[in-house]
């Protein structure tokens, strides 16, 4: 059978989709060139025959509803298109990116002579824009996905990682739950607050300040401070900070993540205190002296000192009193010592009833001042016993180690021994 | 800014009585096509502006339940959006009814979904436009499913000054099937309603 030549065949073979015509009973009576060229089936093998010989395969229950609706509502009625494809398979040829072998239709079944039963079914490809939103739809599973986990591995860091992050002038903006936690604090008690009112007062200004001038820098910072929490206790963290730049790459935020230190310090404390009057130990001093020379800038009238001071006739206390005084003695002494010693020197128990310290940034005259001071400080005490002290100075000179500045302190210290006791000396 | 359309009480009740009978309409198309039986509420009328829809759908559809919502444009001398609204449990029933299978699948429902929109807004539609003398023309409709009840997306909606919202209620209990509808005209299709309604009256008092 001849497709008949006029203008609405001609038009109906322009269009750039299918378009049949069939009646209730399924049988075809227009297949449009669109639908010769992707299916394979000419007009003249199609028209007078029924879909069902060529796809058996489609739900007719179905397509015979619609159609019914459509006849009877005079109104057109579509399939869905948003998921898989529920009428005729239609191949498809596209290779380089192809999600789909046969083509995503949009059908819409409109009346076309409702007296006789037939309706006109137009289908459209819309593969490319279905392969589009499958594409989309695994992109948005993955993101999903990702931001699940992202989500998960968030609650993880903020349930266990102590955590602040500042804006650009280091006001607190965000705290983790654990941070919160972990010092007392209340969800959000702490934003806006300026990060150096967590930190503990014990941190010079001057280390905060060039902590800041780091991060200013854009450097990462890391060092260990305390900060106080809720109840005031002070607790020990090794901190590490890192500035983040916006897209326009300047500094906008800080994140600072903290670990508690509290047992090292403690094994740290232990390491280096005296257990009975809670001075720093030898081996702290000797760490503290041994950078104080390694300095380089040190002159005769701003150099540090060393000196020595023994504890006069303190065997006698302990033989005449027994020891658990002469405890209590080295304990009242260390005390005043401590409480009379400049911010920035340095006190530590040398061993029995002997002390050490180290004065930074003084001259000869300044040492035997502070010396002066210590051995009246101890005079002045009033304790069940009269106590005083006998001190050694020496002053550090270029070309002096460890060793030598220690014996001169020693030699000065058996000076005012010998020279009568309760005075300084200096070597 | 746009001039807001006044209806007078007339209007309304013109507008209330041709959607009766298209309501009507449906109601009898789906129990010959669809073999369902069932009843259908006297259509609410209102007019509000975009937030007052919002209110309303909240007010209307359960916040508690995922629903199938499908869309349907229509076009011409009066143009507007045909909203279905069904839960995810009826749309499984209404699979189940259309397709006749126990666990009908995902395709299944949208395809019923689908089907009974277009039943519905074709009757509705339809009888409402051929009591005006008009015709229109219906666009592909398209079905989401939106977890609770915010079915409006303010800001895709920002140009709409003043909706005509026309909403009533299915139920077919004996398929477990029921939904809400919503017909919905804005701005100028208010207008051109309004002057429809106008001839109308004319008709009827000539």
């Amino acid at each position: 059978m001849k497709k008949p030549v006029d203008y609405p065949n001609i038009l109906l073979d322009a269009l750039e989709h299918g378009i049949m015509i069939v009646d209730e009973a399924f049988n075809v009576m227009y297949w449009n060139q669109w639908l010769e060229i992707n299916t394979g089936h000419d007009y003249s093998n199609m028209v007078g025959k029924s879909l069902l010989t060529f796809y058996p395969e489609i739900d007719y229950r179905t397509l015979q509803r619609k159609i019914r609706t459509t006849l009877r509502l005079n109104s057109p009625t579509f399939y869905d298109a948003s998921l898989t494809n529920r009428f005729i398979p239609i191949s498809r040829n596209k290779i380089s990116s192809s999600l789909l072998s046969t083509m995503q239709l949009q059908v819409t079944i409109s009346p076309y002579i409702i007296d006789q039963g037939m309706v006109m079914i137009a289908v459209y490809d819309i593969s490319d824009l279905h392969e589009l939103k499958l594409t989309l739809q695994k992109q948005m599973e993955k993101i999903a996905h990702l931001n699940s986990e992202l989500q998960h591995d968030k609650q993880i860091i903020d349930d266990n990682l102590l955590i602040v992050k500042t804006d650009g002038d280091f006001h607190i903006i965000e705290v983790s739950k654990a941070f919160n936690t972990f010092f007392g604090f209340e969800k959000n008690e702490l934003e806006d607050c300026e990060l150096q009112l967590i930190c503990s007062d014990k941190i010079p200004v001057s280390e905060y300040a060039q902590m800041k001038n780091t991060l200013q820098n854009g450097q990462r910072w890391s060092g260990e401070i305390e900060i106080i929490s809720k109840n005031g206790q002070a607790i020990w963290v090794d901190a590490v900070v890192t500035p983040w730049s916006n897209n326009s790459g300047s500094l906008s935020s800080y994140t600072a993540i903290y670990h508690d230190i509290t047992d090292k310090k403690r094994l740290e404390l232990l390491a280096t205190t005296d257990l009975l009057t809670k001075l720093s130990n030898r081996y702290k001093f000797d760490e503290i002296f041994d950078i104080m020379l390694m300095r380089e800038h040190w002159k005769t009238d701003d150099t540090f000192a060393i000196v020595m001071a023994d504890i006069d006739h303190f065997k006698q206390i302990n033989d005449i009193y027994g020891h658990p005084r002469g405890d209590e003695v080295l304990v009242k002494i260390a005390k005043v010592l401590s409480q009379t010693l400049q911010t920035g020197d340095v006190i530590a128990r040398w061993g029995g009833e002997e002390f050490i310290f180290l004065l930074s940034h003084v001259s000869a005259s300044k040492a035997i001042h502070v010396a002066e001071k210590l051995r009246m400080a101890v005079e002045q005490l009033r304790l069940f016993v009269d106590v005083r002290l006998s001190f050694g100075v020496s002053l550090f000179v270029e070309g002096d180690t460890h060793a030598t500045l220690l014996n001169r302190a020693d030699t000065a210290l058996y000076k005012a021994k010998k020279n009568g006791r309760n005075r300084v000396e200096i070597v | 800014m746009l001039k807001r359309v006044e209806f007078s009480g007339d209007h309304l009740d013109v507008l209330r009585e041709l959607m009766n009978i298209a309501v009507g309409n449906a109601t009898a198309s789906i129990a010959d096509l669809l073999q369902a039986f069932g009843t259908m509420h006297i259509p609410k009328i209102a007019i509000s502006d975009i937030k007052g829809l919002k209110q309303y759908m909240h007010e209307t559809i359960p916040n508690e339940s995922s629903h199938y919502v499908t869309k349907q444009l229509f076009g011409g001398p009066l143009g507007g959006e045909f909203i279905f609204v069904i839960t995810d449990e009826v749309a499984i029933n209404l699979g189940n009814h259309l397709y006749d299978v126990e666990a009908p699948n995902d395709a299944d429902i949208y395809d019923a979904v689908i089907e009974l929109t277009n039943i519905l807004s074709a009757t509705m539609i339809s009888r409402l436009t051929e009591e005006l003398n008009i015709k229109v023309q219906f666009f592909l409709p398209s079905t989401e499913i939106i977890s609770g009840n915010d079915l409006i997306y303010l800001e895709e909606t920002a140009e709409y000054s003043q909706i005509i919202i026309i909403s009533t209620q299915m139920e077919f209990q004996n398929q477990n099937i029921n939904g809400h509808i919503f017909i919905l005209a804005k701005d100028a299709m208010i207008q051109s309603l309004k002057d429809l309604i106008d001839q109308k009256l004319e008709e009827l008092y000539a």
